[in-house]
Formats: structure tokens, C-alpha cells, sequence
């Protein structure tokens, strides 16, 4: 089990997109303040979307928090000025040693997972109609759930999981601009500003995991495909109304590896992963992104069997990039094995 | 119905199917650790006098001789009674009487034998063997020991214990060293 992991993000998703596409197409009918049935609906989509990557981006322990950089314009000319913070502590972890499964060759041993995170982020929007407005959005979630892992080898071994995650999201807008200042009740009634909305979502995945041993050295291979669906259960506005379906998956290639030299009675350990992070479904449309790599290193100290429960105890560091998007974080390494 | 669902969430989940199919078609090759299994190679002493990290457990005081610096103790879990040397740290080795419940920190050390039906070639009569080895991991050097009845512990040892020779099977003899730290429980 590994926590805590903090970072910030950045990278503005649609956010501002949407809100700048929705006014946009508000601007032309001012005088009515009327939108098409069609618009409303690209704008409910978007706005589900947006938020239910948010809620996972925020609640899920899987997706990984950082300090981004976008280097690419968004979708409806925005460009990027915006952070978010994204703060998390969680992670998951095998119980015990593996048991023998009945009478067949197979182990296994029970499996938790938990997280909690929070999402804060702002964005000054640059474009005609609203330039100046800033948007900004909490997020918070909470997610538990396990499963098992079943090792079919001493080496490999998968582990199928079910989470819940309850996530809570608000947005608050403020209009600095003229257009933005005479539209702000309409936008509004659309439910493009100023929301609230409660979500749960299912999460699904198999954990599959391959460990080799080279003299002390183990290195790991996993894979792990994730489902999110998605719904909300209380809105402040009904046009805020998520019910998506989304994918992850993500394969990493992890090595630790022992250094032979002790600190104060403890092994000093260095290692570190490389991660590929694909997006799918309304995720990715939420993120604008398709993929993430992040390639994280870490020194450690040694404490397993000399703390309670405690793997190791140390500092990592990532940096991260995909397709216009570079990004890093930073922060305490603690693995727990119980 | 069912068979539309699963067509339904086959097409939209395909990696599912192409990594759980190897998967489970290598399964049934996991076997559980036993300790009692006769360890490969020839029977020798794999290493003698294996530090272990101290570990803090209770025991009860069974006789204390001052003037040797020595306190024999039962510790919890275990019949067996052992005698350690007490470190020039303890103290109130006098105010101790047989009876007594303590909070000790021990030093042991574990002598390693891959024997041959409980025995060293040239050794005379049987080794007494504490406990069996169950489990080992090299990297961070734990040595999970199993008792004759059947409880197991885990055991950190020091950099350096030769445990690539060791395996489940081998034999362990566990010797009292020193206390380091002693408090009376009340």
C-alpha cells in the first residue's frame, strides 16, 4: 500500500472551453438570450465530462496528481491559464501472505484500496466575450473498495477490484467582463456557472502483476485496465446531470532496488517506475488527452519488519508528459505491507 | 440476454480478454510454502551465527544469576527457556525474581543447516532444531521461520546473511545472545 502521493495539476482541461463555447453561442442571441436545443446538449455533454474526469482526476488513487504544463491551445481556441491542485492520500495494498485457494494450485490473499482527494483549481478565461472572467472548482472524493489477488505462479498474479467512489464538485464563476456581467443569471439557468454536484461512480479493474528477482533487485511489471461509470444523484441545476462511462489503463514497469548501505539501522533503497496512463471514453474527453507518461524515481529507506506495517519510508519525484503537456511532482514516498 | 451483455462488454473492454486469457491459462503452477520439504544440495552449516535485527517481546523471568550478568526467560509463544547475557545498559538485574513478567529487547542469532534426516554427516546425535525455514526474501532480508507447532515469525536479518543459499526446508537453530533493554511489567 503506498500513500501519501501530492501534487498539483494544471493542465485545464475543458473547463474553460466549455464555458467559453456555451457564451459564445449565447453571444449571437443575445438579445433573446435563447440557446439552440442542440448547443444545450453539447454543453450538458461537455459539462458531464468535464466533471466526471474531475471526480476521478480528484477521488482516484490510480490517476496521478502533478504539477502540469499545457504547451498546446485547447479545443474552441482557449489557451491555457489556469492550476489545479490536486492534493491526495490513499493507495492499495495485498493483506497477509497468499493462501492456497481451496484444493486448486492457486493463491490468494484479500485486497484493499482506498483514497481521499481534493481538486482546486482556477482559470481566468482569454477570449473575446469573457476575457477576464475566472472560473474556479472544488472537487473532493473519497473511494474504497478491494477484492483479491490470485497468483497463479510464484510471479504472476492478477487482482480484480470494485470501488466506490463518492465525489462532490462545485463551481463558482466570476464575471469581470460586460457580456459575461448581463449573462451571468442566464448562464446560470444552463447550469454552465455557479453548480454543484454529487456523484458516485463504480470502479472495476484487474491488477496484473509480474515480479522477477535479479540478485536483490525485483522488478515489476503491471498492468492495469480500469471502468468508471459515472452518475450523479443531487445537482444544483438540472442540466448538471453526469452519466458517463470512462476508461483507464495503465502499464508500469517498476524497479526497487536494495544499495547495501544503512542509515540509523536502515537499508537504503533506490528504484523507481515508468507509466503509461491511457485515457478512454468520457475520460478522455474530459482531459482533452488521450494518454500520460510519467517516469518517477525514489530514494527510500528500509523499515520493513523493523515499523509496523511500514515498506519503506522516503522522497520520489515524477515528471510527466503527453500529447502537449509536460509536468512534475514531488512528495513522500511511504509503502505500507500489511 | 446474457449473452448480449457479454458480447456488449467484450467489444468495449478487449484488453480484458487479451490479458486475462494467458493469464488464466498459466494457472495452477502456484504452490504455498512449506517448511517441511528436504532443501537440494549438500548437508552443511550454511551459516553460523546469522545477526538479527533486536526484536522487543514479552517473557517471563525464570532464573536471574547477578554475579554471571545472566537472566534465563521464557518468552511468550514459547516453552523453551533461554539465557542471555545482559547488557551493560540494563539495569535492576537485582529487584528481578523468577515469576516476573518483562518487556525485553533480545539479541538473538540463528545457526542455518541443510541437514539430511535431521542430521550433519560426522555430527554426533541430532542437532535440537528450533524451527524450519518457510519463507525467504533476499532483497529485504527477511527469514520467515516456522515452529514445530506450526506458528511462524519473521526475522529481519543483517547485511551480509549469505540468504541466496538458503531455502524453505533448512534447518534453524536459534541462540540467545543478549538483552538490551529490560522493563518490568506490572
Amino acid at each position: 500500500m503506498r500513500a501519501p502521493r501530492e501534487g498539483t495539476l494544471s493542465f485545464c482541461p475543458r473547463a474553460a472551453a466549455v464555458i467559453a463555447a456555451a457564451l459564445a453561442a449565447l453571444a449571437p442571441l443575445c438579445a433573446e438570450c435563447q440557446i439552440t436545443p442542440e448547443q444545450a446538449s453539447q454543453l450538458r455533454d461537455a459539462t458531464g465530462d468535464r466533471v466526471e474526469a474531475l471526480t476521478i482526476l480528484g477521488g482516484d488513487y490510480g490517476i496521478a496528481g502533478a504539477s502540469f504544463r499545457s504547451t498546446g491551445k485547447f479545443s474552441f481556441g482557449e489557451s491555457a491559464d489556469a492550476s489545479i491542485a490536486v492534493t491526495k492520500l490513499g493507495g492499495s495494498g495485498d493483506i497477509g501472505d497468499p493462501q492456497p485457494l481451496g484444493s486448486l494450485a492457486v493463491g490468494w490473499q484479500p485486497r484493499v484500496q482506498g483514497n481521499m482527494g481534493a481538486l482546486d483549481g482556477t482559470q481566468t478565461l482569454h477570449s473575446s466575450l469573457v476575457e477576464g472572467d475566472v472560473t474556479e472548482i472544488r472537487t473532493y472524493g473519497i473511494e474504497f473498495g478491494g477484492g483479491a489477488r490470485f497468483w497463479v505462479t510464484d510471479r504472476l498474479s492478477f487482482a480484480p477490484t470494485v470501488m466506490g467512489l463518492y465525489g462532490r464538485s462545485s463551481e463558482s464563476y466570476t464575471a469581470n467582463s460586460a457580456f459575461m456581467r448581463a449573462n451571468l443569471d442566464k448562464a446560470r439557468e444552463l447550469g454552465l456557472v455557479d453548480w454543484e454536484a454529487d456523484t458516485w461512480t463504480v470502479i472495476t479493474g484487474v491488477d496484473i502483476e509480474y515480479v522477477m528477482r535479479w540478485d536483490r533487485t525485483i522488478v515489476s511489471l503491471s498492468s492495469l485496465p480500469v471502468y468508471y461509470r459515472t452518475e450523479t444523484f443531487q445537482s444544483s441545476n438540472t442540466h448538471v446531470n453526469i452519466r458517463g462511462d470512462s476508461g483507464s489503463w495503465s502499464n508500469t514497469i517498476d524497479v526497487d532496488i536494495p544499495l547495501g548501505m544503512q542509515f540509523y539501522g536502515h537499508e537504503l533503497r533506490s528504484g523507481g517506475y515508468y507509466r503509461w496512463i491511457g485515457f478512454y471514453g468520457d475520460l478522455k474527453d474530459g482531459f482533452q488527452r488521450s494518454n500520460l507518461n510519467e517516469i518517477h524515481g525514489r530514494v527510500a529507506l528500509d523499515f520493513l519488519n523493523q515499523l509496523w506495517k511500514v515498506q519503506w519510508i522516503g522522497i520520489g519525484a515524477s515528471y510527466l508528459w503527453g500529447p502537449n503537456i509536460t509536468g512534475w511532482s514531488a512528495g513522500l514516498d511511504v509503502v505500507f505491507r500489511f | 440476454m446474457i449473452v448480449a451483455a457479454r458480447a456488449r462488454v467484450c467489444s468495449r473492454c478487449p484488453l480484458f480478454v487479451w490479458v486475462l486469457t494467458p493469464v488464466l491459462m498459466l494457472a495452477g503452477c502456484w504452490t504455498a510454502p512449506v517448511a517441511t520439504v528436504q532443501p537440494q544440495g549438500e548437508p552443511r552449516l550454511i551459516q553460523g551465527a546469522v545477526a538479527l535485527e533486536p526484536v522487543k517481546t514479552l517473557a517471563v523471568v525464570s532464573a536471574v544469576d547477578v554475579s554471571s550478568g545472566t537472566i534465563a526467560l521464557r518468552t511468550e509463544g514459547s516453552a523453551d527457556i533461554a539465557t542471555y547475557k545482559v547488557g551493560p545498559e540494563v539495569s535492576g538485574l537485582n529487584d528481578l525474581k523468577p515469576g516476573d513478567v518483562v518487556q525485553a529487547t533480545l539479541v538473538q542469532a540463528l545457526d542455518v543447516y541443510l541437514l539430511r534426516d535431521g542430521q550433519l554427516p560426522g555430527a554426533v546425535g541430532a542437532l535440537a532444531v528450533d524451527a524450519r525455514v518457510l519463507r525467504v526474501d533476499p532483497s529485504y532480508r527477511l527469514l520467515k521461520l516456522q515452529y514445530p507447532d506450526g506458528r511462524t515469525d519473521t526475522f529481519k536479518v543483517a547485511l551480509g546473511t549469505r540468504l541466496e543459499q538458503m531455502a524453505p526446508g533448512d534447518s534453524v537453530v536459534i541462540r540467545p545472545v543478549a538483552v538490551l533493554a529490560m522493563r518490568r511489567k506490572s
